[in-house]
């Protein structure tokens, strides 16, 4: 770090003064005397600029014409326009073969869209439907045309906020309503448009190839066996989907079965899908509980889960085997690894 | 030559984390073991929706394994030591101070 001058520290000259080479050791006496030089050190020099000799910037045309800009038409960007989007788009129009959209921030980059995010009212609604009426995360997720695990996210989230609510700690409610105010909002209301796909499968990259596979003519080729084709481990489209049980409720409807109730039928099996997928996290849970031995001690509980090191292989290097492995190179040396965090606990 | 039960140090800088492993005394410290029986991890943790704030660590361990290495006469470390005293393998090594009024009666403790 340089030498720090007390004081004033926008003295251009006392800060040269100051860097000089400092005196031999011939003449001591230099050294106990002030640094400052009799010229300087009779009055402090008046100055506005900190170590800076070059003239301020005169006002620049492109300045100028900011300026212009934020006096005239860009006055209607200072404030949020409550309810819609106020972007840098609604003033530009390139020609009327290529309009720019209201939810587009950057009227170069058509490719980039603000989307819309649920409104409080959108959310509390969620959350009523799933601990108020305790309806099952799929039928609230294909009612409102929301992503399940964005359903699951909002009911994390409302329960925090409620949990604060209780315990008297402070929202950041301004900041919220400030936001929202400048997002486009859905309400999940009747007759709005879908809000996003929810039942989109993931296209596994094995299936984007072309293959031919030869079969006999008689033989009925279905999509698991189609699935098969890619590879061994590929699911057929069928056991990807989120909400399987929506693709039954449209063929119960076409079979002649009344709309009201394939509704009802969907509600009863997506419950009991999500209660079966709780039992199994519940059955989990409590093997994992018998394999444990808790020691309390004066500080900490030691949990101790009994393994099997036999896991290790053959090779030494299985995957599911406990402990840090040897001879393979560390989890953020690897390359075509996620490294952040893929799930909520 | 000798075979230890002990820890080898993995983890990172100020994260730290321990392989429990069986491995000839005189070979380096995070070599090839001849078998790892077992993680620790020593840095103390919450239950994530418990709010009471009780730590805990994890300690991962096969029992089967130690108590055969323990039987053909590994020696373990006092770290590792401790950790088998936990699950009932080895005798607690460093017993807890026992107040004065009950030291007067040894035989009565032994029995």
């Amino acid at each position: 770090m340089p030498p720090r001058i007390r004081g004033s520290s926008c003295q251009p000259q006392l800060l040269l003064n100051y860097l000089e080479p400092a005196p031999s050791s011939l003449t001591p006496s230099l050294t106990i005397a002030p640094r400052h030089r009799p010229a300087t050190s009779s009055a402090p020099l008046p100055c506005g600029r900190s170590f800076s000799t070059t003239p301020a910037p005169q006002v620049t045309r492109l300045r100028r014409r900011f300026n212009e800009w934020v006096e005239g038409s860009g006055e209607q960007f200072k404030e949020p326009r409550y309810g819609e989007t106020n972007y840098i788009s609604r003033t530009v129009n390139f020609s009327d073969f290529r309009p720019v959209s209201p939810d587009q921030p950057f009227p170069n980059n058509p490719n980039f869209r603000s989307e819309r995010v649920l409104s409080e009212k959108a959310r509390e609604m969620i959350w009523q439907a799933i601990m108020v009426k305790g309806m099952p995360l799929k039928a609230v997720s294909a009612q409102f045309h929301v992503d399940m695990r964005r359903v699951a996210a909002v009911v994390r989230m409302k329960e925090i906020e409620k949990k604060w609510q209780r315990e008297n700690k402070p929202l950041a409610l301004p900041y919220a309503r400030a936001v929202m105010g400048m997002l486009p909002t859905a309400d999940l209301s009747e007759g709005e448009k879908p809000f996003e796909p929810i039942n989109d499968i993931h296209v596994h990259s094995y299936t984007m190839q072309q293959l031919f596979v030869p079969t006999s003519e008689s033989r009925e080729f279905t999509r698991a066996d189609a699935a098969k084709a890619f590879g061994e481990r590929i699911l057929p489209p069928d056991a990807k989907m989120r909400i399987p049980e929506l693709v039954q409720m449209e063929r119960n409807i076409a079979a002649g079965m009344p709309p009201r109730e394939a509704t009802a039928t969907f509600i009863r099996e997506a419950a009991e899908s999500e209660k079966a997928f709780a039992d199994r996290q519940h059955s989990r849970a409590k093997a994992t509980e018998e394999r444990t031995l808790r020691v309390q001690t004066d500080r900490f509980e030691f949990r101790i889960e009994k393994i099997n090191s036999e896991d290790v292989g053959p090779t030494g290097r299985a995957r599911k085997a406990v402990g840090w492995r040897y001879g393979v190179p560390h989890m953020d040396r690897r390359r075509g690894e996620v490294k952040i965090p893929t799930r909520v606990e | 030559m000798v075979v230890k039960m002990r820890l080898a140090r993995f983890g990172r800088t100020n994260a730290p984390f321990y392989n429990i492993v069986v491995a000839h005394a005189r070979t380096a410290r995070n070599s090839r073991p001849l078998e790892v029986i077992g993680t620790y991890d020593p840095i103390p943790k919450r239950d994530t929706y418990d709010e009471s704030g009780k730590l805990h660590k994890d300690i991962k361990l096969d029992t089967t394994r130690a108590k055969y290495w323990i039987g053909v006469g590994a020696q373990p470390t006092d770290t590792v030591w401790r950790i088998l005293s936990m699950v009932g393998i080895l005798p607690p090594k460093h017993r807890p101070a026992v107040p004065a009024a009950k030291q007067t009666t040894p035989q009565a403790n032994k029995a």
